[in-house]
């Protein structure tokens, strides 16, 4: 069992399991979290934040990097710590400007902004106009519905886990199987979704 | 579905892709299905977010870096804890007569200190659950649920330092010395106590060659001012 644990704290070996080694990134994760979690007693001290507001910064600083770092938006031009300390100065200033809206509006609109810049203009009209009219917060209560399973499946995507990948992982005989229930769970959460807002 | 996937995928050629566009404009159902797939992707992201962040808030808490509080403190809340540690201290003196071998101190530490566990604000539903399973007097159904976590996280700290604990309680030292050794490999933690209560379990254990290999851990524990000092300096004193 012993060997399961990697004590990681050179930046390159992080920053390459961060990207190509997905079944070790939740340790990663963890890892990278842990590391560097006296940021949120510096955030407190430099901004005079709650606790709470301190860890909902650095929370968010170690999902963007990470994010970064898969995406190679991390250029390795400073270290990952200089790095991860200038996100978390942003998230500090953010808070409290935006101290009083909803803290999940944080991160809430990245992944819906990335998809949808890949759309023309024309077509990027119509799309935002009918996503204005969905209601997010029915659509997650309907995600939670699904079931262990097909969620796990649709989150372990999101993650950016390939079938392949998600098939090791959660032990499914093939690629092939997980892409068929993973597109039949996106079908049941639009079935669900669909007839509880009608 | 796996139509629209593919797309942002980003694996279409420019025809293709101006074929998907001519469809969201030509085709309010598919249009619909795009934006569809679009807002449960956001959902799902946001979903992962939470998940991790609490995930974290688990992490955080269980190192007891929650103490961290502005640092203008009120001494007398020292003075007090000091008096309530110098209290006990002096109580079980007197009643050990202070003549406690560290076999005896090891386990008057067990019956004090692992009776029962301390159910932690942000253990998690789950970890919290297994807590309740040791204190209602269940601690093989409580380790079997620890060890799941264990087994499903290597990091997971908590549930490795309670599976150890857990696994002392059942007299079942070499697993408790495992899961202590693992949880003293934690250079990530603030606070940490594998090699203090694997010195306890080796005391427990009362092998040969447990003892110095106790004190040389609580002789660790000491010079490298780790969690358990207190209690690892007066022990030392016995060898």
């Amino acid at each position: 069992m012993e060997s399961k644990v990697t004590l990681l704290v050179d930046d390159d070996e992080m920053i390459r399991i961060v990207k190509e080694d997905k079944m070790a990134r939740r340790q990663t994760e963890n890892q990278l979290f842990n590391q560097y979690s006296y940021f949120i007693k510096e955030g407190m001290n430099k901004y005079s934040l709650e606790q709470e507001d301190a860890f909902t910064a650095y929370s968010d600083t170690i999902l963007q990097s990470l994010e970064n770092i898969a995406g190679s938006i991390f250029e390795k031009r400073s270290s990952l710590k200089t790095y991860l300390y200038k996100i978390f100065n942003n998230k500090c200033v953010d808070l409290i400007r935006k101290k009083t809206t909803n803290k999940r509006s944080i991160y809430q609109t990245a992944p819906i902004s990335e998809m949808m810049n890949m759309i023309s203009d024309q077509a990027k009209n119509v799309i935002q106009q009918l996503i204005e009219k969905n209601d997010f917060e029915l659509l997650r209560k309907r995600l939670n519905e699904l079931g262990e399973n097909c969620r796990k499946l649709l989150l372990f995507f999101a993650d950016g886990y390939n079938d392949k990948e998600i098939a090791e992982y959660l032990e499914y005989k093939t690629a092939d199987v997980v892409k068929t229930s993973r597109l039949r769970c996106m079908e049941k959460l639009r079935g669900l979704y669909a007839k509880n807002k009608e | 579905m796996e139509y629209i996937e593919s797309y942002f995928k980003g694996n279409n050629t420019v025809e293709q892709k101006l074929q998907f566009e001519n469809k969201i404009l030509n085709d309010a159902g598919f249009a619909d299905e795009v934006a569809f797939y679009i807002s449960a992707n956001g959902v799902m992201k946001q979903e992962l977010y939470e998940e991790k962040k609490r995930r974290f808030r688990e992490m955080y808490e269980s190192h007891k870096v929650v103490a961290m509080q502005p640092r203008v403190r009120s001494l007398w809340k020292y003075m007090a804890a000091a008096s309530v540690v110098i209290a006990s201290f002096l109580l079980t003196w007197f009643i050990s007569g202070n003549s406690s071998s560290p076999h005896q101190l090891a386990d008057k530490y067990i019956q004090q200190n692992f009776k029962t566990l301390n159910v932690k604000m942000g253990s998690g539903d789950s970890l919290q659950a297994a807590i309740n399973l040791f204190n209602s007097g269940k601690p093989d159904e409580a380790l079997s649920v620890f060890e799941k976590f264990v087994n499903r996280d290597a990091l997971n700290s908590e549930a490795i330092k309670y599976a150890g604990i857990v696994s002392l309680r059942l007299n079942n030292y070499d697993k408790a010395i495992k899961y202590f050794s693992l949880l003293a490999a934690d250079s990530s933690l603030y606070s940490n106590s594998g090699k203090f209560y694997k010195a306890i379990t080796f005391l427990e254990r009362n092998r040969e060659g447990d003892k110095e290999a106790a004190k040389q851990l609580l002789q660790e524990v000491v010079d490298k001012d780790l969690e358990g000092k207190n209690e690892a300096e007066k022990w030392l004193k016995k060898f």
